[in-house]
Protein backbone atom coordinates (compact mmCIF):
# COMPACT_ATOMS: atom_id res chain seq x y z
CA UNK A 1 0.00 0.00 0.00
CA UNK A 2 1.55 3.78 -1.00
CA UNK A 3 -0.04 7.05 -0.49
CA UNK A 4 0.17 10.12 -2.66
CA UNK A 5 -0.15 13.56 -1.40
CA UNK A 6 -3.80 13.50 -1.86
CA UNK A 7 -4.16 10.99 0.33
CA UNK A 8 -2.40 12.39 2.85
CA UNK A 9 -4.51 12.75 6.92
CA UNK A 10 -3.67 13.03 10.37
CA UNK A 11 -3.00 9.69 11.82
CA UNK A 12 -1.83 8.05 8.23
CA UNK A 13 1.33 6.22 9.14
CA UNK A 14 4.06 6.31 6.74
CA UNK A 15 7.58 5.07 5.74
CA UNK A 16 10.03 7.34 5.45
CA UNK A 17 14.05 7.89 5.44
CA UNK A 18 14.07 4.42 7.30
CA UNK A 19 11.54 4.90 10.55
CA UNK A 20 7.50 4.71 10.53
CA UNK A 21 6.40 7.90 11.34
CA UNK A 22 2.17 9.21 11.86
CA UNK A 23 1.45 12.39 9.96
CA UNK A 24 -0.08 14.61 12.38
CA UNK A 25 0.06 17.94 10.60
CA UNK A 26 -0.79 18.42 6.69
CA UNK A 27 -1.12 21.57 4.71
CA UNK A 28 -1.68 21.92 0.63
CA UNK A 29 0.18 24.87 -0.59
CA UNK A 30 0.45 26.22 -4.14
CA UNK A 31 2.00 29.42 -5.25
CA UNK A 32 -0.19 30.83 -7.70
CA UNK A 33 2.51 30.21 -10.37
CA UNK A 34 3.65 27.37 -9.15
CA UNK A 35 3.48 23.82 -8.49
CA UNK A 36 1.67 22.19 -5.51
CA UNK A 37 3.04 21.04 -2.40
CA UNK A 38 2.12 19.40 0.70
CA UNK A 39 3.61 20.19 3.74
CA UNK A 40 3.70 17.97 6.74
CA UNK A 41 4.55 17.25 10.34
CA UNK A 42 5.32 13.83 10.78
CA UNK A 43 6.10 12.31 14.24
CA UNK A 44 8.79 9.08 14.39
CA UNK A 45 6.88 6.48 16.06
CA UNK A 46 9.63 5.03 17.30
CA UNK A 47 11.30 7.90 19.30
CA UNK A 48 8.38 10.64 19.17
CA UNK A 49 10.93 13.00 17.54
CA UNK A 50 8.90 14.98 15.38
CA UNK A 51 9.84 16.24 11.88
CA UNK A 52 8.83 18.88 9.15
CA UNK A 53 8.52 17.35 5.51
CA UNK A 54 7.44 19.20 2.20
CA UNK A 55 6.13 16.71 -0.81
CA UNK A 56 5.33 17.50 -4.55
CA UNK A 57 1.78 16.91 -5.54
CA UNK A 58 2.28 13.45 -6.53
CA UNK A 59 5.10 12.04 -4.60
CA UNK A 60 4.70 8.95 -3.11
CA UNK A 61 4.49 7.27 0.38
CA UNK A 62 4.88 3.60 1.31
CA UNK A 63 2.34 2.33 4.42
CA UNK A 64 4.26 2.06 7.15
CA UNK A 65 4.50 -1.70 8.41
CA UNK A 66 3.14 -0.76 11.68
CA UNK A 67 0.33 -2.99 14.05
CA UNK A 68 -0.90 -2.30 17.31
CA UNK A 69 -2.46 -5.12 19.12
CA UNK A 70 -4.57 -4.90 22.39
CA UNK A 71 -2.30 -6.83 24.64
CA UNK A 72 -2.73 -7.77 28.38
CA UNK A 73 0.59 -7.46 31.06
CA UNK A 74 1.26 -11.14 31.87
CA UNK A 75 4.68 -11.23 34.01
CA UNK A 76 8.36 -9.62 34.16
CA UNK A 77 11.47 -12.24 34.34
CA UNK A 78 14.78 -10.75 34.56
CA UNK A 79 13.52 -7.80 32.64
CA UNK A 80 11.57 -9.43 29.56
CA UNK A 81 7.73 -8.81 30.00
CA UNK A 82 5.70 -11.23 28.74
CA UNK A 83 2.36 -10.04 26.90
CA UNK A 84 -0.90 -11.84 25.96
CA UNK A 85 -2.77 -10.78 23.11
CA UNK A 86 -6.64 -10.32 24.40
CA UNK A 87 -8.04 -11.55 21.44
CA UNK A 88 -5.66 -13.98 19.37
CA UNK A 89 -4.11 -15.28 22.92
CA UNK A 90 -0.50 -15.17 21.12
CA UNK A 91 2.02 -14.14 23.39
CA UNK A 92 4.85 -11.68 22.66
CA UNK A 93 8.18 -11.12 25.41
CA UNK A 94 9.30 -7.70 25.41
CA UNK A 95 12.48 -6.26 26.37
CA UNK A 96 12.83 -3.59 29.06
CA UNK A 97 14.23 -1.14 27.25
CA UNK A 98 11.42 -0.86 24.94
CA UNK A 99 9.44 -0.25 28.23
CA UNK A 100 12.32 2.35 29.74
CA UNK A 101 9.93 4.05 32.77
CA UNK A 102 7.17 2.49 31.80
CA UNK A 103 7.53 -0.57 33.17
CA UNK A 104 7.33 0.64 36.87
CA UNK A 105 2.79 1.43 35.90
CA UNK A 106 2.60 -2.65 35.00
CA UNK A 107 0.61 -4.59 36.96
CA UNK A 108 -0.89 -7.98 36.08
CA UNK A 109 -3.49 -8.04 33.68
CA UNK A 110 -3.13 -4.21 33.06
CA UNK A 111 -4.76 -3.79 29.30
CA UNK A 112 -2.17 -1.64 26.65
CA UNK A 113 -1.56 -0.87 23.04
CA UNK A 114 1.71 -2.22 21.65
CA UNK A 115 2.97 -1.66 18.72
CA UNK A 116 5.14 -3.73 15.95
CA UNK A 117 7.11 -2.29 13.39
CA UNK A 118 7.84 -5.04 10.89
CA UNK A 119 6.82 -7.64 13.10
CA UNK A 120 8.82 -6.41 16.01
CA UNK A 121 6.94 -4.87 19.54
CA UNK A 122 8.83 -1.46 19.67
CA UNK A 123 6.47 0.72 21.46
CA UNK A 124 4.05 0.04 24.56
CA UNK A 125 0.96 2.71 25.27
CA UNK A 126 0.20 2.66 28.74
CA UNK A 127 -3.89 3.68 29.68
CA UNK A 128 -4.02 6.87 30.73
CA UNK A 129 -5.14 6.23 34.25
CA UNK A 130 -4.23 3.30 36.07
CA UNK A 131 -4.93 2.02 39.48
CA UNK A 132 -2.90 0.92 42.37
CA UNK A 133 -2.63 -0.02 45.94
CA UNK A 134 -0.18 1.96 48.36
CA UNK A 135 2.27 -0.53 49.10
CA UNK A 136 4.09 1.43 51.76
CA UNK A 137 3.91 5.47 52.95
CA UNK A 138 4.56 7.67 56.13
CA UNK A 139 1.56 7.25 58.60
CA UNK A 140 -0.79 9.28 57.55
CA UNK A 141 -1.58 12.83 59.26
CA UNK A 142 -5.20 13.29 60.50
CA UNK A 143 -7.49 16.60 59.62
CA UNK A 144 -5.11 17.44 56.96
CA UNK A 145 -7.17 17.19 54.00
CA UNK A 146 -5.05 19.50 51.69
CA UNK A 147 -3.94 18.15 48.17
CA UNK A 148 -0.82 20.71 48.36
CA UNK A 149 1.13 19.20 50.81
CA UNK A 150 2.39 15.58 49.77
CA UNK A 151 4.75 12.95 50.92
CA UNK A 152 6.26 9.82 48.93
CA UNK A 153 4.04 6.48 48.39
CA UNK A 154 5.32 3.53 47.17
CA UNK A 155 2.96 1.66 44.92
CA UNK A 156 2.24 -2.33 44.57
CA UNK A 157 2.88 -1.66 40.84
CA UNK A 158 6.58 -0.63 41.78
CA UNK A 159 5.79 3.23 41.11
CA UNK A 160 7.14 5.62 43.55
CA UNK A 161 4.51 8.84 43.49
CA UNK A 162 3.73 11.45 45.87
CA UNK A 163 0.85 11.70 47.27
CA UNK A 164 -1.52 13.93 49.74
CA UNK A 165 -0.14 13.95 53.19
CA UNK A 166 -3.74 12.23 54.28
CA UNK A 167 -3.40 8.92 52.00
CA UNK A 168 -2.92 5.36 54.36
CA UNK A 169 -1.27 2.58 52.89
CA UNK A 170 -3.57 -0.14 51.30
CA UNK A 171 -5.63 2.05 50.25
CA UNK A 172 -5.90 2.02 46.48
CA UNK A 173 -4.90 4.85 44.24
CA UNK A 174 -5.92 6.43 40.70
CA UNK A 175 -3.01 7.01 39.11
CA UNK A 176 -2.34 9.35 35.75
CA UNK A 177 0.93 7.58 33.44
CA UNK A 178 0.89 10.06 31.81
CA UNK A 179 3.30 12.12 33.23
CA UNK A 180 5.49 9.80 34.85
CA UNK A 181 2.78 8.87 37.73
CA UNK A 182 1.14 11.65 39.43
CA UNK A 183 -1.83 11.16 42.22
CA UNK A 184 -5.56 11.79 41.03
CA UNK A 185 -7.78 10.11 43.78
CA UNK A 186 -8.40 7.76 46.11
CA UNK A 187 -11.04 5.01 44.86
CA UNK B 1 -7.24 14.02 -8.00
CA UNK B 2 -7.78 15.88 -4.87
CA UNK B 3 -11.27 14.78 -3.24
CA UNK B 4 -13.62 17.12 -2.52
CA UNK B 5 -13.08 19.10 0.66
CA UNK B 6 -15.30 17.16 3.05
CA UNK B 7 -18.82 18.78 3.57
CA UNK B 8 -20.08 18.57 7.23
CA UNK B 9 -23.57 17.98 7.56
CA UNK B 10 -24.67 20.73 9.44
CA UNK B 11 -21.70 23.42 8.81
CA UNK B 12 -22.70 26.13 10.48
CA UNK B 13 -22.10 29.92 8.73
CA UNK B 14 -20.48 32.40 10.45
CA UNK B 15 -22.86 35.66 10.69
CA UNK B 16 -20.05 37.75 11.54
CA UNK B 17 -17.60 36.31 8.77
CA UNK B 18 -20.25 36.80 6.05
CA UNK B 19 -21.04 40.50 7.33
CA UNK B 20 -17.67 41.06 7.07
CA UNK B 21 -17.17 39.90 3.61
CA UNK B 22 -20.25 41.90 2.33
CA UNK B 23 -19.01 44.88 3.74
CA UNK B 24 -15.40 44.29 2.66
CA UNK B 25 -16.76 43.53 -0.88
CA UNK B 26 -18.89 46.67 -0.79
CA UNK B 27 -16.10 48.86 0.46
CA UNK B 28 -13.88 47.66 -2.97
CA UNK B 29 -16.83 48.59 -5.11
CA UNK B 30 -17.51 52.26 -3.65
CA UNK B 31 -13.47 52.46 -3.94
CA UNK B 32 -13.00 51.60 -7.01
CA UNK B 33 -16.45 53.43 -8.32
CA UNK B 34 -15.00 56.71 -6.71
CA UNK B 35 -11.67 55.74 -8.64
CA UNK B 36 -13.37 56.00 -11.58
CA UNK B 37 -13.40 51.96 -12.06
CA UNK B 38 -16.19 50.40 -13.74
CA UNK B 39 -17.63 46.68 -13.12
CA UNK B 40 -18.41 44.29 -15.75
CA UNK B 41 -19.03 41.31 -16.20
CA UNK B 42 -17.01 38.52 -17.74
CA UNK B 43 -18.47 35.50 -18.88
CA UNK B 44 -17.69 32.19 -16.53
CA UNK B 45 -17.83 29.16 -19.24
CA UNK B 46 -15.07 29.53 -21.20
CA UNK B 47 -13.05 27.63 -24.45
CA UNK B 48 -9.67 28.92 -23.40
CA UNK B 49 -9.59 28.99 -19.17
CA UNK B 50 -6.01 30.29 -18.53
CA UNK B 51 -2.22 30.41 -20.01
CA UNK B 52 -0.71 28.61 -17.14
CA UNK B 53 1.38 25.55 -16.72
CA UNK B 54 0.22 24.60 -13.12
CA UNK B 55 -3.34 25.40 -12.87
CA UNK B 56 -6.10 22.76 -13.56
CA UNK B 57 -8.86 24.58 -15.05
CA UNK B 58 -12.58 22.23 -14.53
CA UNK B 59 -13.95 21.78 -17.78
CA UNK B 60 -17.65 22.46 -18.19
CA UNK B 61 -19.71 21.35 -21.01
CA UNK B 62 -17.56 21.71 -24.60
CA UNK B 63 -15.24 24.05 -22.34
CA UNK B 64 -14.30 25.33 -19.58
CA UNK B 65 -14.79 27.12 -16.39
CA UNK B 66 -12.62 30.30 -16.29
CA UNK B 67 -9.65 30.03 -14.10
CA UNK B 68 -9.75 34.14 -13.92
CA UNK B 69 -11.51 36.76 -15.80
CA UNK B 70 -7.89 37.95 -17.39
CA UNK B 71 -8.25 37.23 -21.24
CA UNK B 72 -11.98 38.77 -21.73
CA UNK B 73 -11.50 41.58 -19.18
CA UNK B 74 -8.41 42.55 -21.77
CA UNK B 75 -10.88 42.35 -24.74
CA UNK B 76 -13.05 45.19 -22.81
CA UNK B 77 -9.43 47.00 -22.63
CA UNK B 78 -9.16 46.67 -26.27
CA UNK B 79 -12.40 48.32 -26.87
CA UNK B 80 -11.71 51.29 -25.88
CA UNK B 81 -12.59 50.80 -21.91
CA UNK B 82 -9.52 51.09 -20.11
CA UNK B 83 -10.57 51.29 -16.59
CA UNK B 84 -12.36 48.12 -15.51
CA UNK B 85 -13.09 45.71 -12.94
CA UNK B 86 -14.75 42.42 -12.67
CA UNK B 87 -15.58 40.53 -9.17
CA UNK B 88 -16.31 37.19 -10.33
CA UNK B 89 -15.90 33.82 -9.00
CA UNK B 90 -13.38 31.62 -10.20
CA UNK B 91 -12.41 27.64 -10.60
CA UNK B 92 -9.54 25.79 -9.72
CA UNK B 93 -9.51 22.41 -9.94
CA UNK B 94 -7.07 20.08 -7.52
CA UNK B 95 -6.77 22.78 -5.33
CA UNK B 96 -8.26 22.53 -1.68
CA UNK B 97 -7.32 23.03 1.66
CA UNK B 98 -7.63 25.49 4.52
CA UNK B 99 -6.07 28.07 2.15
CA UNK B 100 -7.39 26.74 -1.26
CA UNK B 101 -10.58 26.05 -2.60
CA UNK B 102 -11.78 24.51 -5.74
CA UNK B 103 -14.10 27.95 -6.37
CA UNK B 104 -12.92 31.38 -4.71
CA UNK B 105 -13.98 34.74 -5.55
CA UNK B 106 -11.19 37.26 -7.53
CA UNK B 107 -11.38 40.63 -7.96
CA UNK B 108 -9.60 41.69 -11.32
CA UNK B 109 -8.91 45.46 -12.48
CA UNK B 110 -7.14 46.60 -15.11
CA UNK B 111 -5.62 50.69 -14.79
CA UNK B 112 -4.23 52.21 -17.74
CA UNK B 113 -1.22 54.48 -18.74
CA UNK B 114 0.34 52.82 -16.11
CA UNK B 115 2.90 49.33 -14.77
CA UNK B 116 2.82 47.26 -12.30
CA UNK B 117 4.41 49.89 -9.45
CA UNK B 118 1.08 52.08 -10.29
CA UNK B 119 -0.99 49.36 -9.02
CA UNK B 120 0.98 49.41 -5.34
CA UNK B 121 -0.36 52.67 -3.86
CA UNK B 122 -3.96 51.71 -5.30
CA UNK B 123 -4.07 48.37 -3.72
CA UNK B 124 -3.16 49.53 -0.59
CA UNK B 125 -6.10 52.29 -0.65
CA UNK B 126 -8.03 49.40 -1.50
CA UNK B 127 -7.32 47.40 1.35
CA UNK B 128 -7.09 49.84 3.68
CA UNK B 129 -10.65 51.44 3.26
CA UNK B 130 -12.03 47.85 3.35
CA UNK B 131 -10.13 47.45 6.42
CA UNK B 132 -11.65 50.46 7.80
CA UNK B 133 -15.05 49.41 6.78
CA UNK B 134 -14.91 46.50 8.95
CA UNK B 135 -13.12 48.43 11.84
CA UNK B 136 -9.72 46.27 11.52
CA UNK B 137 -6.63 48.00 12.57
CA UNK B 138 -5.16 49.48 8.96
CA UNK B 139 -2.15 47.28 7.52
CA UNK B 140 1.18 48.58 6.75
CA UNK B 141 2.72 47.00 3.53
CA UNK B 142 6.82 47.18 2.69
CA UNK B 143 8.07 45.77 -0.46
CA UNK B 144 10.93 43.54 -1.54
CA UNK B 145 11.83 41.42 -4.65
CA UNK B 146 12.18 37.56 -5.58
CA UNK B 147 16.19 37.79 -5.82
CA UNK B 148 16.37 39.41 -2.12
CA UNK B 149 14.49 36.74 -0.53
CA UNK B 150 16.48 34.62 -2.20
CA UNK B 151 19.70 36.40 -1.59
CA UNK B 152 20.51 37.08 -4.62
CA UNK B 153 20.60 33.36 -5.71
CA UNK B 154 17.57 33.00 -7.46
CA UNK B 155 17.37 29.09 -8.36
CA UNK B 156 17.07 28.46 -12.27
CA UNK B 157 15.23 25.00 -11.72
CA UNK B 158 11.89 25.67 -11.20
CA UNK B 159 11.27 22.65 -8.56
CA UNK B 160 13.82 23.96 -6.24
CA UNK B 161 12.08 27.69 -6.96
CA UNK B 162 8.83 26.37 -5.50
CA UNK B 163 9.95 24.08 -3.20
CA UNK B 164 12.44 26.74 -1.33
CA UNK B 165 9.38 29.23 -1.81
CA UNK B 166 6.84 27.05 -0.18
CA UNK B 167 9.04 25.49 2.63
CA UNK B 168 11.38 28.85 3.42
CA UNK B 169 9.94 31.95 2.03
CA UNK B 170 6.19 32.32 1.83
CA UNK B 171 6.30 31.20 5.71
CA UNK B 172 8.22 34.76 6.25
CA UNK B 173 5.76 36.90 4.27
CA UNK B 174 3.32 37.31 7.34
CA UNK B 175 3.48 41.29 7.52
CA UNK B 176 2.03 42.90 4.27
CA UNK B 177 4.33 42.65 1.46
CA UNK B 178 4.78 43.16 -2.10
CA UNK B 179 7.19 40.65 -3.59
CA UNK B 180 8.74 42.38 -7.22
CA UNK B 181 10.08 41.24 -10.03
CA UNK B 182 10.03 37.45 -10.49
CA UNK B 183 11.91 34.88 -12.98
CA UNK B 184 11.19 35.63 -16.68
CA UNK B 185 9.68 32.24 -16.97
CA UNK B 186 7.00 32.84 -14.06
CA UNK B 187 5.90 36.12 -16.25
CA UNK B 188 2.56 34.63 -17.29
CA UNK B 189 1.17 37.78 -19.53
CA UNK B 190 3.62 40.05 -18.23
CA UNK B 191 6.08 42.50 -19.92
CA UNK B 192 9.67 41.45 -19.41
CA UNK B 193 12.66 43.67 -18.19
CA UNK B 194 16.23 41.95 -18.31
CA UNK B 195 15.65 38.73 -16.98
CA UNK B 196 12.93 39.79 -14.56
CA UNK B 197 8.75 40.15 -15.63
CA UNK B 198 7.54 43.74 -14.24
CA UNK B 199 4.87 41.14 -12.23
CA UNK B 200 4.37 41.38 -8.54
CA UNK B 201 2.49 39.66 -5.37
CA UNK B 202 0.73 40.80 -2.23
CA UNK B 203 1.93 38.42 0.85
CA UNK B 204 -0.14 38.67 4.18
CA UNK B 205 0.13 36.02 6.74
CA UNK B 206 2.21 33.50 4.38
CA UNK B 207 -0.63 33.75 1.86
CA UNK B 208 -0.69 35.11 -1.75
CA UNK B 209 -3.62 37.70 -1.81
CA UNK B 210 -3.20 39.14 -5.58
CA UNK B 211 -1.05 38.42 -7.91
CA UNK B 212 -0.62 41.57 -11.02
CA UNK B 213 1.81 42.85 -13.53
CA UNK B 214 2.58 45.39 -16.13
CA UNK B 215 0.95 44.03 -18.99
CA UNK B 216 2.24 42.32 -22.28
CA UNK B 217 1.16 44.33 -25.30
CA UNK B 218 2.55 42.19 -28.04
CA UNK B 219 -0.11 39.18 -29.75
CA UNK B 220 3.08 37.65 -31.37
CA UNK B 221 4.82 37.29 -27.59
CA UNK B 222 2.10 36.04 -26.17
CA UNK B 223 1.07 33.95 -29.14
CA UNK B 224 4.49 32.31 -28.34
CA UNK B 225 3.61 31.65 -24.48
CA UNK B 226 1.01 29.62 -25.27
CA UNK B 227 2.86 27.36 -26.77
CA UNK B 228 5.54 27.35 -24.29
CA UNK B 229 2.83 26.80 -21.94
CA UNK B 230 1.34 23.78 -24.09
CA UNK B 231 4.55 22.74 -24.47
CA UNK B 232 5.15 22.38 -20.46
CA UNK B 233 1.43 21.32 -20.03
CA UNK B 234 2.72 18.16 -22.22
CA UNK B 235 6.35 17.33 -20.95
CA UNK B 236 3.64 17.41 -17.07
CA UNK B 237 1.46 14.75 -18.87
CA UNK B 238 -1.30 17.68 -18.94
CA UNK B 239 -3.45 18.32 -21.55
CA UNK B 240 -2.42 21.59 -23.30
CA UNK B 241 -5.24 24.33 -23.06
CA UNK B 242 -6.28 25.96 -26.09
CA UNK B 243 -4.73 29.50 -27.36
CA UNK B 244 -7.84 32.12 -27.24
CA UNK B 245 -7.48 34.09 -30.44
CA UNK B 246 -9.12 36.99 -28.73
CA UNK B 247 -6.79 38.06 -25.91
CA UNK B 248 -4.19 37.70 -28.77
CA UNK B 249 -5.55 40.07 -30.80
CA UNK B 250 -6.53 42.23 -27.88
CA UNK B 251 -3.19 42.64 -27.01
CA UNK B 252 -2.14 44.24 -29.55
CA UNK B 253 -4.96 47.12 -29.54
CA UNK B 254 -4.78 48.05 -25.79
CA UNK B 255 -2.96 51.05 -24.22
CA UNK B 256 -0.11 50.44 -21.62
CA UNK B 257 -1.86 48.63 -18.48
CA UNK B 258 -1.23 47.37 -15.50
CA UNK B 259 -3.51 44.72 -14.14
CA UNK B 260 -3.90 42.81 -10.78
CA UNK B 261 -6.44 40.42 -9.52
CA UNK B 262 -6.85 40.02 -5.94
CA UNK B 263 -8.19 36.92 -3.79
CA UNK B 264 -11.50 38.20 -1.66
CA UNK B 265 -11.49 34.98 0.41
CA UNK B 266 -7.77 35.23 1.47
CA UNK B 267 -8.44 39.35 1.97
CA UNK B 268 -11.55 38.71 4.42
CA UNK B 269 -9.01 36.17 5.85
CA UNK B 270 -6.43 38.17 6.55
CA UNK B 271 -8.59 41.06 7.39
CA UNK B 272 -10.44 39.20 10.14
CA UNK B 273 -7.89 36.82 11.11
CA UNK B 274 -9.71 33.85 9.83
CA UNK B 275 -7.37 30.48 9.37
CA UNK B 276 -9.47 28.46 7.13
CA UNK B 277 -10.73 30.01 4.21
CA UNK B 278 -14.19 27.40 4.05
CA UNK B 279 -15.16 29.69 7.04
CA UNK B 280 -15.44 33.28 4.67
CA UNK B 281 -17.27 31.37 2.25
CA UNK B 282 -20.69 29.33 1.91
CA UNK B 283 -19.57 25.98 1.29
CA UNK B 284 -21.34 24.01 -1.70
Amino acid sequence: MSYQTSDFRNGLKVETEGSPYTIVYFQFVKPGKGTAFTRTKLKNLLTGAVIDRTYRSGEILEEADVEEQPMQFLYEQQGIYTFMNTETYDQVEIQGTVLADDAKFLIESLEVNVLFYKGRAVNVTLPNFIESKVAWTEPAVKGNTSNNITKNAKLECGAEIQVPIFVKEGELLKVDTRDGGSYVSRL
Amino acid sequence: MHPRRAHVAGDALNPRLLRARGAVLASLRSTLAAEGFLEVQPPVLVQSPALEANIEALPCADGFLHTSPEFALKRVLAAGLPRVYATTPVFRNEESGRHHAREFTMLELYLHNANYLDLIPLVEGLIVSAASAISVATPVFSRTTVAALFGGDVPGDDDDFFRRWVTEIDPTLTAPTWVLDFPARHAALSELRGNVSERLELYVGGLELANGYSELRDGAELRRRFAESARARRAAGRSPHPTDEGVIAASDQFPRTAGIAIGIDRLVMALTGTPDIAEVRIGS
